[in-house]
C-alpha cells in the first residue's frame, strides 16, 4: 500500500473519531448543523480530505472511494443521531405543558325544537313509505276546512272542533285536513301525500294550547281498503316507537271519514303492562295503550266534493298530532313547555 | 254521557262486570272514558237507630242521642237537628268518615258532652237541599247497614263519550241496544201499563177533540203529539226516581219535571210540560218567530231571561203567544210550577239545523237541544211520550186524558240503501261473510232483503239516523267484527308522473333552513302564530293589512303577526326572567297580512327570523368576552347567503341603512342586485338592532340584534342556482394591499365599490383584511378609519410579472382619491 493510499484512510478515520468526540459538545440543531457543515459542508474536512484522492494511481482509487463513502455516511449516521437526540429531547419539552384535558373552541351549539325534531322523524319515516310532503296555508275558508270534508254548517260534527274565525268564513285551519281537499283538487289519483303543519283550535287548557301540530296522511287509489291502512300505520309507529309496538283500531267517527278509528298504540313506558313493577304507569294510566292518532277511510262525500268518483277509487286518511309524539317520544310532561321556548328546555334537543 | 248498570240491566240481561261492559263498549266505538261511583263520598254513611235522645243539659236546641249503629255499644252524637227523636232510623256519618263537602268528623265535646259521630241530613249527604232537619229514614232497616244499601243506591256508572253520529246512544235504551249487541243478549222494553181516564170532570174527553196541533212547516216538525194530564200534585219525586237521576248526576226538580228528565235520560226523547192552565185557547202552533212577531221579537224563557229572537227560530205558540222555544226552552208564561195542576206534555220532533242555530245563537245548550240537533227517533217517540205519562200519573197521582192531541205531517219513511258484500270486504280489507252482514244488520234493526245476492237492499232503522248510506253499512258491519281484527297489509304506493317528489318542496326547504341554522348555532324557537294587538303596536307596526281573530281566546292572542319578530321578543322576555342571559334564538315560521286578492283573505309568507342577545361565544375560556353586536347577525345572514349560493360576485348583497323602521335602530336592508342590472335590487329582509325602549319593554338591558328575512324569497332564488365549475388556478396570484385612510362616515361598501369600479384588469378577488380607526374627536368618536384591502391580481394563462401588476394597481391608487374623499 502507498503512503498516499495510507494517509489518505488513516486521515478519514481521524475524521470518524474527532466528530464522535465533538458531537456531545453540540447541544442545539444549530450546533449540529455547523458540525455538519464542517465536516460535510462542500468546503468541510471530508471535502478536504478528498483532495488526496485526486493524487492516486487507479488501482487505489477503487479502495479509496469506497472508504470514502463509508466515512461519509458514518459521519451522516453520527450528527442524525445526535439531531434526533436533542429533537426528542425539545419535544418531550414542548409536551410537557400540554393539557389536553382544557375546554375546546367550541362553536355555539344549535338545536332544533324538539317539535320539529318529531315532525322530522315523522315525516322522514313516512317519505320512506312513499309519501309526498305537501303545504298549505295555515289560514283557509271555510269550504276547504269544512264543507268539503263533509261538515255541513250548522252540523254537530263541527262542535268537535272549537274554531277561531277571522270572518264568517275564514277560519284559522282547525287541522291539516284541508290539505285532503287542496290535494285532491289539483291532482288525479294515484295521490300518496302528507301534510305537516301547524293546526288551530280556541282551546286552551292543561293538555290543550290553541296552536299546535299535526301530520295528516291521505293515500288514493283503486282498490285501497282498511288493511293497508292499518299496515301502513303499523309499519309507521313500529319505525318511530320500536319494532315490537302493537296497534289497536277502536271505532269512532270523524266527519271525513267512514268507517273511522282512533288507534292505540301499546304503551312504550310499561310495554303495555299498564304498571311498571307494581307501581300504575303514568303515561298510560294503567290502560297499557296510548292514543295516538286518528284515521280512516276516506268519506265518499269528501271524494264527491273533490271531484273524485267514488266508485272508482278508495283511500285512507289519518292524522296526528305532534306534540303527542313528542311528548311520548321524549318524556314531555307539560304542553306548555313547548311555547316557552326556554333555553335550558331548548337546549335538551340539541 | 252517565249510564247506570242497574238502570241498564232494566233493558238487557247483562250479568258481567262493569269493566267488561266498558272494555266491550269503547271497542265497539262507544269510548267509555271512566267508571264511576257517584256515591261514593257517602260510601261510609250506615244507619242508625236512635235508641234515647234527651235534651242537652247545657244547651236548649242540641239534643243528645245514644244511637245504635249495629255495634257493641251505643254511640253518644249531639245533635241540632229539631226533628231528632227517639225511635228514629237515621243516616250516621261515624268517626274518621270525611263528609261530601270534605269535613272530616272528629270526636268532639259539644257544651261539655262528648260527640262521637254526626247524624245527617239530606243536604249534608248531597242526596238533595233539605237541611231543616236530619234525614229520617225508613223503619225497617238494620243498624249499622251501609246507607248507600239500605237506600239501593246505584253505584256503578260509566261515562260514555258519544260521538256526534251517535245520537242514538244518548240514551240508557242506546247503550242497552249496543251491549245487547255486542253480547248477544236480548233488549226487553219497560212494560207500558198506561191508565187512561176518559172521565175528566163529568163529561168524556178525548184530547184530540179538546187541543188542536197546527205546524206551519212539516220539514222543521214533522210531528207533534200531546197528552193532557189532570189533577197532578206537584212535590218531590219519590225516593228512586230522585236517587236515580242523582246517579248520573241530574238534579232532581219536582216530579213533573223529573219525569221528562228521566224519559230524556232513558230513551232518548226530550219532552216538555206546560201549565195548560196558562196556555189560551185551545191550540198549539208549531211555527217561526216570522212572519208571526213583527216588531222586536223576543220571548222570556223559564230561567227568566229575555231572549231576543230571529225570525227562523222555531217557537211553540198557544192561540196567543209564543210559550217555548222549541226543541230549546219553554217560556216562563206556560212553565210548570208548584201550583200547577193541568198539563200539557209535549213530545215532538224538530228539524235539527233549526235547532242547533238558535241553541248556539242563545248560547243556550240543553240536554233536550243536545238531542234534537243531533236526531231524535221520530217512531220512538211515540212511547217515550206514553212511558212519560204513566210515569207522570204514578209520580203525581195525575189522571191522564183519554187520547193523543197529534199532528205528523211528514211521517217517518224507511231509508233504503244498497249492500254489496264484496265491496264491502274490498274496502275493509276483511273477509265478512254473508251470514255474518246479514245477522249485524238484522242485529241493529235493519230489514234486510238479500234477493240479489250480489247486491242487497236494507232499509235503516229509524233510531239510526246515521245509517244513510251504503259506506254507513259497511262500518256497522266492520265495527261489529271488530276494526281490531283487520289485518295488516302495506300497500303498493303507486305514483303518477307529475307526482313525482321534487326535492324543493316547501316542507324540505324550511327544513334544510332549519338545519343550517342548528348548523350556525341558534336554537330553534316555536311561538303562536297569534300575538297581542299590544305586542304589534309595541313594535309600532302599522295597524293596516292586520288579520283580527273574530273570537279571540284573550286579548294577547287576538291578532295574527304580521311579523316574525314579536314572537321571539317574547321568548327574550321569558328567557331574561328566567335568568338565561345570553340568547341565540331563530324561528321559521309564517306572517300574515291580510289580502283581498287571496282566496283566504290573507297572504302568508315565511319567514326566518334571527335573534343574538347577550354574550357572543359561550363565556368560558379560551373564547374571548364580548356582547353580541351586528357584525355577529349579519355574519349569520352572510353565511346563510353563501350557504345558498347566493353570495357569488354577481350577487354580492348590499347592505343599506333604512331609517325610519318601526322598531329597529340602526335597521339595515338587505338587497340583492336586481337581474340584468336594471331591475329594482331585490329586498331579503332586515337586520338591525331592537331600540332600547322598545327592548327594554321586554326587560332587555342590552343590545338585542335580528334578523328578519323572507324564507319564501330565499327559496325561490336558491332554486334558481346552480353550481357551475370552473378550472382551479395554474398559476400563481400576486397579492397587494392598499390602506384607504377615510372619513369615517364613508362606507366600506363604498370604497369596495370605488375600486370595482375603477376594473383594474386581472383583479381575481378583494377582501378588507384590516381596519383602523387611529383618531378621535373630542367626544371620542373616531373622524377618519384607515380601511386596508387586499387585492389578488392573476392571469389565467401565465405567471404575472411584478411590472403589469405595478400598472393595475397603481390605478387603484391613483383612482381611489378621485372617487372618493380619500387618501391612500
Ligand atoms: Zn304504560
Amino acid at each position: 500500500m502507498n503512503e498516499t493510499l495510507k494517509s489518505f484512510l488513516e486521515g478519514l478515520d481521524g475524521l470518524t473519531l474527532e466528530c464522535e468526540a465533538r458531537r456531545g459538545q453540540a447541544c442545539s440543531l444549530k450546533d449540529v448543523e455547523a458540525l455538519r457543515v464542517e465536516f460535510l459542508g462542500r468546503k468541510g474536512k471530508l471535502a478536504g480530505a478528498m483532495v488526496l484522492l485526486a493524487q492516486m494511481g487507479p488501482e487505489d482509487k477503487p479502495a479509496a472511494g469506497r472508504k470514502a463513502n463509508e466515512i461519509k455516511a458514518a459521519l451522516t449516521a453520527l450528527l442524525e443521531s445526535r439531531q434526533a437526540e436533542l429533537e426528542a429531547a425539545s419535544t418531550k419539552d414542548d409536551l410537557a405543558g400540554f393539557d389536553p384535558s382544557l375546554p375546546g373552541r367550541r362553536p355555539a351549539a344549535g338545536s332544533l325544537h324538539p317539535i320539529t325534531l318529531a315532525m322530522q322523524e315523522i315525516c322522514e319515516v313516512l317519505t320512506g313509505l312513499g309519501f309526498e310532503v305537501v303545504a298549505g296555508p295555515e289560514v283557509e275558508n271555510d269550504w276547504n276546512n269544512f264543507e268539503a270534508l263533509n261538515m255541513p254548517p250548522d252540523h254537530p260534527a263541527r262542535d268537535m272542533q272549537d274554531t277561531l274565525y277571522i270572518s264568517d268564513n275564514i277560519v284559522l285551519r282547525t287541522h291539516t285536513s284541508p290539505l285532503q281537499v287542496r290535494t285532491m283538487m289539483s291532482r288525479k289519483p294515484p295521490v300518496a301525500v302528507i301534510a305537516p303543519g301547524k293546526v288551530y283550535r280556541r282551546d286552551s287548557d292543561i293538555t290543550h294550547t290553541p296552536m299546535f301540530h299535526q301530520i295528516e296522511g291521505l293515500l288514493v287509489d283503486k282498490g285501497v281498503s282498511m288493511a293497508d291502512l292499518r299496515g301502513t300505520l303499523t309499519a309507521f309507529v313500529r319505525q318511530l316507537f320500536s319494532a315490537d309496538t302493537k296497534v289497536r283500531f277502536r271505532p269512532s267517527f270523524f266527519p271525513f271519514t267512514e268507517p273511522s278509528a282512533e288507534v292505540d298504540i301499546s304503551c312504550m313506558l310499561c310495554g303495555g303492562a299498564g304498571h311498571i313493577k307494581g307501581e300504575p304507569c303514568r303515561v298510560c294510566k294503567k290502560t297499557g295503550w296510548v292514543e295516538i292518532l286518528g284515521c280512516g277511510m276516506v268519506d265518499p262525500n269528501v271524494f264527491r266534493s273533490v271531484g273524485y268518483d267514488p266508485e272508482a277509487v278508495t283511500g285512507f286518511a289519518f292524522g296526528l298530532g305532534v306534540e303527542r309524539v313528542a311528548m311520548l317520544k321524549y318524556g314531555i310532561g307539560d304542553l306548555r313547555m313547548f311555547f316557552e321556548n326556554d333555553v335550558r328546555f331548548l337546549e335538551q334537543f340539541s | 254521557m252517565f249510564i247506570s248498570l242497574q238502570w241498564l240491566r232494566e233493558f238487557v240481561p247483562y250479568t258481567g262486570s262493569v269493566k267488561d261492559l266498558a272494555d266491550r263498549l269503547t271497542m265497539q266505538g262507544l269510548e267509555v272514558e271512566a267508571i264511576l261511583d257517584p256515591f261514593e263520598s257517602i260510601a261510609k254513611i250506615v244507619v242508625g237507630h236512635v235508641v234515647d235522645c234527651a235534651r242537652h243539659p247545657e244547651a236548649e236546641k242540641l239534643s243528645v242521642c245514644s244511637v245504635d249503629v249495629g255495634a257493641a255499644e251505643l254511640l253518644p252524637i249531639v245533635c241540632g237537628a229539631p226533628n231528632v227523636a227517639t225511635g228514629q232510623k237515621v243516616p250516621v256519618a261515624l268517626l274518621g268518615t270525611t263528609m261530601p263537602g270534605g269535613m272530616e268528623i272528629k270526636k268532639a265535646k259539644l257544651r261539655g258532652v262528648v260527640s262521637c259521630g254526626m247524624i245527617c241530613s239530606e243536604r249534608e249527604l248531597g242526596l238533595s237541599e233539605e237541611h231543616a232537619g236530619i234525614m229520617v229514614l225508613p223503619a225497617g232497616l238494620r243498624p249499622g247497614q251501609l246507607l248507600t244499601e239500605a237506600l239501593g243506591l246505584e253505584r256503578e256508572v260509566i261515562e260514555v263519550s258519544i260521538t256526534p253520529n251517535r245520537a242514538d246512544c244518548l240514551s240508557v235504551l242506546g247503550i242497552a241496544r249496543e251491549a245487547a249487541l255486542g253480547f248477544g243478549l236480548p233488549l226487553t222494553m219497560p212494560a207500558l201499563n198506561l191508565v187512561e181516564d176518559a172521565a175528566a170532570g163529568d163529561a168524556p174527553v178525548d184530547v184530540a177533540g179538546l187541543v188542536r196541533i197546527d205546524i206551519a212547516d212539516p220539514e222543521l216538525c214533522p210531528v207533534y203529539r200531546a197528552r193532557v194530564l189532570t189533577g197532578a200534585k206537584i212535590g218531590k219525586s219519590p225516593d228512586w226516581l230522585r236517587y236515580r237521576l242523582l246517579a248520573i248526576g241530574q238534579r232532581p226538580i219536582s216530579n213533573i219535571v223529573d219525569v221528562t228528565n228521566y224519559i230524556l235520560m232513558e230513551l232518548g226523547q226530550p219532552l216538555h210540560a206546560f201549565d195548560r192552565s196558562l196556555l189560551k185557547g185551545d191550540v198549539i202552533r208549531v211555527a217561526p218567530a216570522q212572519p208571526y212577531l213583527m216588531d222586536a221579537p223576543s220571548i222570556t224563557t223559564l230561567d227568566g231571561q229575555e231572549r231576543k229572537l230571529l225570525g227562523s227560530d222555531l217557537l211553540i205558540w198557544d192561540a196567543e203567544r209564543p210559550v217555548a222555544l222549541a226543541g230549546v226552552m219553554g217560556g216562563a208564561n206556560s212553565s210548570i210550577s208548584d201550583a200547577s195542576t193541568e198539563v200539557l206534555l209535549e213530545c215532538a220532533i224538530f228539524r235539527p239545523g233549526t235547532i242547533r242555530k238558535t241553541a248556539r245563537r242563545l248560547a243556550l245548550p240543553s240536554e233536550a237541544s243536545y238531542r234534537f240537533e243531533r236526531g231524535v227517533d221520530q217512531v220512538g217517540s211515540l212511547f217515550a211520550l206514553e212511558r212519560a205519562a204513566q210515569l207522570m200519573a204514578e209520580v203525581s197521582g195525575a189522571k191522564v186524558l183519554t187520547g193523543i192531541a197529534m199532528s205528523e205531517p211528514k211521517p217517518w219513511a224507511d231509508r233504503s240503501h244498497i249492500f254489496r258484500l264484496e265491496r264491502c270486504n274490498a274496502l275493509l280489507g276483511l273477509t265478512l261473510t254473508a251470514d255474518f252482514c246479514r245477522t249485524t244488520l238484522i242485529g241493529l234493526g235493519c230489514g234486510v232483503d238479500d234477493t240479489d245476492p250480489a247486491c242487497w237492499q236494507v232499509s235503516s232503522p229509524s233510531h239510526r239516523l246515521d245509517l244513510e248510506r251504503e259506506v254507513d253499512l259497511f262500518e256497522e258491519c266492520g265495527r261489529v267484527h271488530g276494526l281490531d281484527r283487520i289485518p295488516a297489509v302495506l300497500p303498493k304506493i303507486s305514483k303518477s308522473l307529475e307526482s313525482v317528489q321534487m326535492s324543493d318542496t316547501e316542507f324540505g326547504f324550511l327544513q334544510g333552513l332549519k338545519a343550517w341554522a342548528v348548523g350556525a348555532g341558534l336554537r330553534e324557537a316555536i311561538n303562536y302564530s297569534f300575538v297581542g294587538t299590544e305586542d304589534l303596536d309595541r313594535l309600532n307596526l302599522p295597524a293596516s293589512g292586520r288579520i283580527q281573530i273574530a273570537n279571540p281566546l284573550s286579548e294577547d292572542q287576538n291578532v295574527l303577526r304580521t311579523e316574525i319578530a314579536p314572537g321571539l321578543l317574547n321568548n327574550v322576555r321569558h328567557n331574561l326572567s328566567q335568568g338565561n342571559a345570553s340568547l341565540r334564538l331563530f324561528e321559521v315560521a309564517k306572517a300574515f297580512v291580510a289580502d283581498t286578492t287571496s282566496d283566504t283573505s290573507a297572504r302568508e309568507n315565511s319567514r326566518l327570523g334571527l335573534l343574538v342577545h347577550g354574550a357572543r361565544h359561550s363565556q368560558e375560556w379560551p373564547w374571548e368576552q364580548g356582547e353580541a353586536d351586528y357584525l355577529d347577525v349579519k355574519g349569520l345572514v352572510e353565511n346563510l347567503l353563501t350557504h345558498y349560493r347566493l353570495a357569488s360576485q354577481k350577487t354580492v348583497a348590499a347592505y343599506v341603512l333604512e331609517p325610519g323602521h318601526p322598531y329597529l335602530e340602526p335597521c339595515v336592508r338587505v338587497e340583492l342586485p336586481g337581474t340584468a342590472g336594471k331591475d329594482e335590487p331585490t329586498l331579503i329582509g332586515r337586520i338591525g338592532r331592537v331600540q332600547p325602549k322598545i327592548a327594554d319593554a321586554y326587560h332587555a338591558r342590552k343590545d338585542v340584534w335580528l334578523a328578519d328575512l323572507d324564507a319564501d324569497l330565499l327559496r325561490s332564488l336558491s332554486r334558481a342556482t346552480t353550481p357551475v365549475f370552473r378550472s382551479l388556478p395554474k398559476f400563481p396570484p400576486v397579492r397587494r394591499d392598499v390602506t384607504v385612510i377615510c372619513p369615517a362616515t364613508l362606507k366600506s361598501q363604498d370604497v369596495e365599490a370605488a375600486i370595482r369600479d375603477i376594473r383594474p384588469k386581472l383583479l381575481e378577488s378583494l377582501a378588507l383584511v384590516a381596519v383602523y380607526a387611529p383618531d378621535a374627536n373630542d367626544s371620542g368618536t373616531p373622524t377618519e378609519r384607515n380601511l386596508t384591502f387586499r387585492l389578488t391580481y392573476r392571469h389565467a394563462e401565465r405567471t404575472l410579472v411584478d411590472k403589469e401588476v405595478d400598472k393595475e394597481h397603481g390605478k387603484v391608487l391613483s383612482g381611489l382619491p378621485q372617487k372618493l374623499p380619500v387618501r391612500i
